[in-house]
């Protein structure tokens, strides 16, 4: 039983594993690994609300950055633009199924996902609903946060728009105004999250 | 006196970082019931398998072309290199230089790094263990940014589409080049970051008595610091 309260009140480093007392913070603060100095934890201001409004704007901007047009070009009175479905089935239709399968992964899936686990972990905990379902809900939401690759491809769609330019005439869209603000959303939901927090409220309200 | 959570007999949850007691090799966290180990069980030698399998894929994916461009019917094919070649030629070197960084140096740099770090957690290194943990960061921070030029590609081939004026086909290049991305992505998670710490522990075991640090967590805020 002494064994149990004295782990609950230990840390262990993720870089380099050394063992280290758990610090109490106050909202705003972050802890460092004095050994290594990578980051610990931090304790963010307002979160559970905060997250929620990051999710729910997050989520609105979602359904327009996948199906309105991005970018199109001109050239000899023919005009053609794409969103980001016509990406993907543009190279499903080509038989490049590996990188439509990647492409709508990282920039459809596994964001959407993120977002919807976020605004359902923080409404559940707001309200007071917490399940045992919702391990599995924050487990997956830790195991996507190497694999979202919206700014990648905002990246790449500004390239493509600087390589563009110079061959026809080319319009941006409302499909990307709408990625943009997908991407601030999303970005902010990683920085909002409290993750440390949201797994002690977790264990607590699931103990008892 | 070690003061790793390894020699305590302790381990952290690779999701949710509870500190656990740990019973058995491989046992279930109390808190999210993640089954793990204390150390990623053969991380090495799964960064090695990783990193290999991107090597490999690398060469298909710099032989190969990564885009056909049609004009008015006639193919024109582009490795990545060709196409960097191609930009310096019309003067654009802003895209040029991004492309270059982001699909040629990037994986390399990455797949370099991957290794020193498996060669770190080997042998006795130069490296300071600072330097150890900026490269493994660096590694890790890198990982998506590769898949830029495969993004650049799905666009500009959806967006030309112009019929026979003008039209882009992605080519077998971009398949490799993806694959690459993704298996350096895989190598970078499964290496364990503290495997660095522990050879450097059994190589430097006596400074580690003399030296003899205490280690604090340190805090660090924006108002509240020192209070």
């Amino acid at each position: 039983m002494k064994r149990h309260s004295v782990i609950n009140n230990m840390h262990a480093c993720r870089q380099c594993d050394t063992l280290l007392p758990m610090p109490l913070l106050s909202e705003g603060q972050k802890a460092l690994c004095g050994c290594c100095g990578a980051e610990l934890f931090s304790r963010k201001r307002n979160a559970i609300n905060r997250t929620i409004a990051v999710a729910i704007a997050g989520l609105l901007f979602l359904l327009p950055a996948i199906f309105l047009p991005i970018i199109g070009i001109g050239a000899a009175g023919i005009y053609n633009d794409a969103s980001l479905v016509d990406c993907i089935t543009l190279l499903i239709e080509r038989r490049n199924y590996i990188i439509a399968f990647a492409v709508f992964m990282f920039t459809i899936a596994i964001p959407a996902v993120r977002l919807i686990t976020a605004l359902y972990i923080s409404l559940c905990i707001k309200f007071y609903r917490v399940k045992p379902s919702l391990l599995v809900f924050f487990r997956s939401y830790h195991l996507f946060d190497t694999w979202t690759m919206i700014h990648v491809f905002f990246m790449g769609v500004i390239v493509s728009m600087y390589k563009l330019s110079a061959m026809a005439d080319m319009q941006i869209d409302g499909g990307l105004y709408s990625l943009i603000l997908l991407l601030f959303c999303s970005t902010l939901v990683s920085v909002t999250m409290d993750q440390h927090s949201v797994w002690q409220k977790l264990e607590r309200s699931l103990e008892q | 006196m070690s003061n790793k959570a390894l020699a305590a007999g302790f381990g952290s949850c690779p999701q949710c970082h509870k500190l656990n007691v740990m019973f058995a090799e491989k046992q279930a966290c109390t808190r999210c019931l993640t089954v793990f180990s204390s150390r990623k069980p053969k991380s090495l030698e799964y960064t090695l398998a990783w990193t290999l399998a991107a090597l490999v894929m690398f060469i298909p994916a710099n032989i190969y072309p990564m885009m056909v461009f049609y004009t008015f019917g006639k193919p024109d094919a582009s490795t990545i290199l060709e196409g960097i070649a191609i930009f310096i030629q019309m003067g654009m070197f802003p895209v040029a230089i991004i492309i270059f960084i982001a699909s040629f140096v990037v994986p390399l740099a990455k797949i370099m790094g991957l290794f020193t770090l498996m060669y770190n957690a080997k042998r006795k290194t130069k490296l300071t263990l600072k330097q150890q943990g900026k490269l493994y960061h660096l590694v890790e921070f890198l990982g998506p940014w590769s898949m830029l030029d495969v993004f650049v590609v799905a666009v500009m081939a959806a967006v030309v589409n112009l019929g026979f004026i003008t039209s882009i086909e992605p080519a077998a290049g971009i398949t490799y080049f993806t694959l690459m991305v993704v298996f350096t992505i895989f190598a970078a998670e499964s290496f364990d970051p503290r495997l660095l710490w522990d050879n450097h522990q059994k190589h430097h075991h006596n400074e580690t008595f003399s030296q003899k640090r205490t280690t604090k967590t340190k805090i660090t805020g924006d108002k509240h610091h020192g209070e």
